[in-house]
């Protein structure tokens, strides 16, 4: 049928969208034994989870591609759902390079920084989140999503601040060079997952304004 | 009855030609398939000749003022079609309908039967047909742009509702195909007597339709791709265009060029969107259009016209 393609595509997208929660879900589980455990067994398997659910969003993520490189809608279309596929991807990925950054290196946060951290954690899954409903506001009602993008922008800016206060208040701790670095790196890379869903937002807005003639 | 052979010829190299301003981009860019796009087109040419395509044939018959020969009729025919193919191969601009006058005006000349009248109405609607179609492409860029902005349509949506008005602009547009230009293929046998309009609409969109399921794929791919190029809307706007200039054409009973309408549809688009599109090309080839087709098919004509009537079979 003349519709099939693209009945699948909008299928398996949601498929996929879904899937990147899930592993946004599985890491914050990691992330909660991690601060009351620390790099624990249980912490260890966790990050396996977002691992494996991340591998299976790649899966996925090739599959809608092939079919949308087998002509499956309009060029302009196509273009656009294989470019909000190519920055949403970013976003699992990101999540599994915090993850294995916790597990591989066994990296032990100060006990008196975990707020800190909590609270840049909880920034960038908000990030996330509101960044998936922008996704979700423009397959449904485009006109709003220019709204939903702004309140990822804040997000983006909040985590911006928060990564700040920490790398100042790690630098003044008398611990050394190599321990500032490992800390400051868990900080940046935190960080990016807000980074990365405000290109995500940024990419949802040109999608929608696009459509405006 | 086999000088009719030679509309049946001219009939399947426009249909092989033309079908790529209706369909093009609708295949090119893989929305339809190819056998979808060219069974609709070929559909909708014959209904649209049945239907409509008699006034065509009248102009035709009312460019000569009295009947000449069928083997004169045939001259018209196969001198066109020469043309038609002899430029396709050196790969320049052609339409058939100037092709088809070019070759009628030479035998009016040369028999001392040229209804001035009729040439005038026909030449001023060839200049009509572009700027005539950059004029709507205008009018529906803004009332269907509008129209889209207010339905609030999500990706999906708006891919369908295009990809719908491309398969429904391009059936009208084939059918506004088949009711203008039927009158080029086999116009000059009713002129000659040979056929009524009804036999004549027939074979010449039979011959169409068959031009378009033979031969038109590739033509398709080639002109399509330059369309796709386009945004899907402007490509919809520029179709749906192009289709009502040819059938407001069609109603007048004036066979046009569909490609120069499609330019002029593009043109008027860039125009509103502030792009710039004149380019001089453009605007040579059109002017080719007017003047070197029927030039070359009338000095086509001359020659074959000399030869008929040299062999006394006039």
């Amino acid at each position: 049928m003349l519709w099939d393609k693209q009945h699948r595509v909008e299928k398996m997208l949601t498929e996929y969208f879904n899937r990147c929660d899930n592993c946004f879900k599985q890491l914050e589980e990691a992330f909660e034994i991690y601060f009351s455990e620390g790099p624990a067994d249980a912490f260890h398997d966790a990050v396996r989870k977002v691992n494996h659910i991340e591998a299976n969003c790649d899966d996925l993520r090739r599959e809608i591609e092939y079919l949308l490189y087998g002509k499956a809608l309009l060029p302009e279309s196509r273009g656009d759902l294989l470019g909000l596929l190519e920055t949403y991807d970013k976003l699992p990925n990101i999540a599994e390079t915090v993850a294995f950054l916790f597990s591989c290196q066994c990296l032990l946060l100060p006990e008196d920084l975990h707020p800190a951290y909590k609270d840049l954690f909880q920034v960038n899954i908000e990030a996330y989140e509101l960044a998936r409903r922008t996704v979700d506001t423009v397959m449904t009602n485009p006109k709003a999503t220019l709204h939903v993008t702004k309140d990822v922008e804040h997000k983006e800016s909040e985590s911006d601040r928060l990564e700040r206060d920490l790398i100042r208040a790690i630098y003044k701790r008398d611990i050394s060079m190599g321990e500032k670095l490992a800390l400051k790196e868990a900080v940046l890379l935190m960080g990016k997952i807000s980074d990365r869903a405000e290109s995500l937002a940024d990419r949802v807005a040109i999608m929608a304004i696009k459509r405006q003639i | 009855m086999w000088q009719v052979l030679s509309g049946v010829f001219l009939g399947w190299s426009l249909g092989s030609n033309d079908a790529s301003n209706v369909f093009g981009t609708a295949v090119a860019s893989r929305m339809v398939r190819f056998w979808t796009a060219a069974i609709l087109c070929s559909v909708f040419v014959i209904l649209g000749a049945m239907l409509e395509g008699g006034a065509g044939m009248e102009t035709y018959a009312g460019l000569l003022e009295n009947q000449t020969s069928p083997n004169l009729a045939f001259a018209v025919g196969f001198s066109a079609a020469v043309t038609v193919t002899l430029m396709s191969f050196l790969a320049l601009p052609v339409s058939t309908s100037q092709a088809v006058v070019g070759a009628m005006v030479m035998v009016g000349v040369m028999e001392s039967t040229l209804d001035t009248g009729s040439l005038t109405k026909i030449v001023a609607c060839w200049v009509g047909t572009p700027i005539g179609a950059a004029a709507i492409s205008v009018v529906l860029y803004f009332v269907l742009g509008k129209l889209l902005n207010r339905a609030n349509l999500t990706v999906f949506t708006y891919d369908r509702y295009l990809r719908w008005g491309l398969l429904i602009g391009g059936s009208y547009g084939a059918y506004a195909l088949g009711a203008n230009n039927v009158a080029n293929v086999t116009g000059p046998f009713v002129g000659e007597g040979m056929l009524s309009t009804t036999e004549a609409c027939a074979i010449g969109s039979g011959a169409i339709a068959l031009g378009v399921l033979t031969y038109s794929r590739k033509v398709m791919m080639t002109v399509g791709r330059d369309l796709v190029q386009l945004d899907a809307f402007t490509a919809l706007v520029a179709i749906l265009a192009e289709a009502i200039t040819v059938h407001i054409y069609a109603m007048i009973g004036v066979p046009v060029s569909t490609s120069q309408a499609i330019v002029g549809a593009v043109l008027g688009v860039g125009l509103v969107k502030g792009v710039k599109t004149i380019q001089l090309t453009t605007l040579a080839k059109i002017l080719f259009g007017w003047l070197g087709t029927p030039a070359i098919s009338g000095g086509i004509t001359w020659v074959f016209y000399l030869l008929i009537k040299s062999n006394g079979v006039l």
